[in-house]
């Protein structure tokens, strides 16, 4: 991470990723297939403008993949689909970047450890 | 350029919905199957309203006046002058002309003020109780009744709306204008829409006093009253020797009318399309899926009737339905489904900007694919007023070569065919339930994959 600002950014933007998954999973559960109102999409293209601009292309789920198209009407399934693929690259985004000292993790502000604690990363067995 | 089922606004390209605006919008060939109903103006919260009735009710019992006057044959004259009011355009009547009553039923109405003492002496409060009383009195005849005494506030009322919307208007003389000052009929030269084919002047009349038929109707009173309350002491009686019953039993036709002056609340104005309830588009989009391919067992007029009462209601209001199995002009080929393009949402401003589409049509076919001859049919109706944008509405995507067909002729001829599917359908008929979108927006969905199919 290059600065305390972009991790606050990152923090907020995992939360709202985080949020918007469990809200959209249960109108998925109920009507996977049914399209998502232009409301909710406006504010998820919003979250996952954020997203993109933290993953850059290296960490970014899909090449080809930027924001959903109103147009397109895209449905609940698409939209938990994809916001998994997000989840689960800031995730890989964090765990590239913080550092564990005496059992406690700490993120990286360029390259070097801050006092920012952070939690463990979600796939501690691979690492 | 030739419109199916035109109406004003479509004639004179104005952009409205039926939906949005205030009036019913007239056809120019034929009438608006609605009547105005009087009861309507009496039950108004509007003071306007309640006024516009009482000077309804006033004019109409000033002929009982005349009548009592011994001035029978004025007005009988002012009777037969008020019963058709062709400018409104509603009724019945498939060309948008109707007739006057003769001498011998106008004088039949009058003579009620004579007969009926109650009447003679205090008038008419509803008076659309002559159908109650005299035969031949059909429920456009009290809307025409109606429409001919307010015809100076529906000049006022056309006027501003035609400001309001852009809609051209031309220094008309119309004549059987009532005057309340004078109790007659005058000429007035006013500025009014009239119909571009024959230049016949046209009047536009509020949606809100509009209903299938006045909530005093003869029927009703036969059917929902007569029958169940009065009936039983009485023989089978024919509908003349009910209205001679009536004459002669002024007090039973007053508990009807106070019973519908009680239910009041229940009158309400008749909306002009009323879409299929979501259970029933659910429920018909069922029974496509289960329609096999083909003409067996009349699939196909099965599919074509389901998809005409899904689609104009999923589509409602965005587009108006004009009409079905249209003939082209030769009469050898039939369009299945029109409907005239409002520019209600961006998509549409498009397909009338881009292909000049005022009308919009829906190829149905049943088939299992669809073939070069399908499209190229579909192809041939695109012309004058269709502009060049069209629909298939079938049961499976296209293959992949007639897909590329439809971008030749695209890039050939840019015509516009997109085709709807019953996947489509589907999401048409989930998003009619959900609410979270627009039906149209799928055929906007459609039209835009096809766009970026397109080569650039």
């Amino acid at each position: 991470m290059k600065s305390q600002a972009e991790i606050d950014k990152f923090e907020k933007t995992n939360t709202q990723l985080e949020a918007l998954h469990n809200e959209i999973s249960m109108l998925s559960k109920k009507k996977p297939d049914d399209a998502i109102n232009k409301f909710k999409l406006q504010f998820v293209n919003n979250v996952l403008k954020n997203a993109n601009e933290l993953l850059g292309e290296q960490y970014k789920p899909f090449s080809d993949f930027t924001l959903f198209d109103e147009d397109a009407l895209p449905t609940n399934s698409d939209v938990i689909m994809i916001l998994a693929q997000y989840l689960n690259c800031m995730e890989k985004l964090r765990s590239d970047n913080i550092v564990c000292d005496l059992g406690d993790y700490y993120w990286l502000i360029k390259s070097q450890k801050s006092k920012l604690v952070t939690s463990s990363p979600k796939k501690l067995k691979e690492r | 350029m030739v419109l199916i089922r035109p109406r004003l606004t479509d004639c004179f390209d104005i952009p409205i919905c039926q939906e949005e605006s205030d009036f019913a919008i007239p056809f120019l060939d034929e009438d608006i199957p609605f009547c105005l109903d009087p009861f309507l103006l009496w039950r108004s919260p509007s003071m306007q309203d309640t006024s516009l009735h009482a000077m309804l009710v006033n004019s109409f019992n000033y002929l009982g006046f005349l009548v009592n006057k011994g001035e029978e044959a004025a007005a009988i004259e002012i009777l037969i002058k008020a019963s058709e009011c062709n400018e409104v355009g509603l009724g019945f009547s498939g060309t948008r002309h109707g007739h006057k009553i003769g001498p011998k039923v106008a004088s039949e109405i009058l003579s009620l003020f004579r007969l009926i003492p109650q009447i003679q002496k205090n008038g008419f409060t509803h008076f659309e109780e002559i159908q109650l009383y005299i035969d031949q009195i059909s429920k456009d005849r009290i809307s025409d009744i109606a429409c001919t005494y307010l015809k100076s506030w529906l000049i006022d009322y056309t006027i501003d709306q035609c400001q309001k919307l852009g809609i051209p208007t031309s220094d008309i003389t119309l004549e059987n204008i009532y005057n309340t000052k004078d109790n007659d009929f005058k000429t007035e030269k006013v500025k009014l829409p009239f119909n571009p084919q024959d230049k016949r002047p046209i009047l536009l009349v509020p949606k809100r006093w509009l209903r299938w038929a006045p909530w005093i109707n003869c029927e009703d009173y036969i059917n929902d009253y007569f029958i169940k309350d009065v009936s039983e002491v009485k023989d089978r009686l024919t509908r003349i020797q009910i209205l001679n019953f009536n004459r002669q039993n002024y007090d039973v036709v007053q508990v009807y009318i106070r019973q519908k002056e009680r239910t009041q609340q229940d009158c309400k104005n008749d909306p002009l399309f009323q879409p299929i309830p979501i259970l029933s588009a659910k429920r018909k989009f069922t029974a496509i899926k289960k329609l096999p391919t083909g003409k067996a067992d009349n699939a196909d007029k099965q599919y074509e009737s389901y998809i005409c009462q899904l689609l104009a209601s999923l589509l409602y209001p965005h587009l108006d339905f004009a009409d079905e199995q249209v003939r082209t002009d030769s009469g050898v080929q039939i369009r299945d489904m029109i409907f005239y393009n409002n520019r209600s949402i961006d998509f549409l401003t498009d397909i009338y900007n881009e292909f000049n589409s005022r009308q919009l049509v829906f190829e149905l076919k049943n088939v299992e694919q669809i073939e070069r001859e399908h499209i190229n049919q579909l192809n041939r109706y695109l012309a004058n007023e269709f502009g060049s944008f069209g629909v298939i509405v079938s049961r499976h995507n296209l293959t992949r070569a007639m897909f590329k067909n439809t971008i030749d002729l695209w890039a050939g001829q840019r015509r516009c065919i997109i085709v709807l599917t019953d996947e489509d359908l589907q999401l048409m008929v989930d998003v009619y339930e959900s609410k979270q979108r627009l039906p149209i927006e799928v055929v906007k969905k459609k039209y835009i994959e096809f766009t970026r199919a397109c080569p650039v």
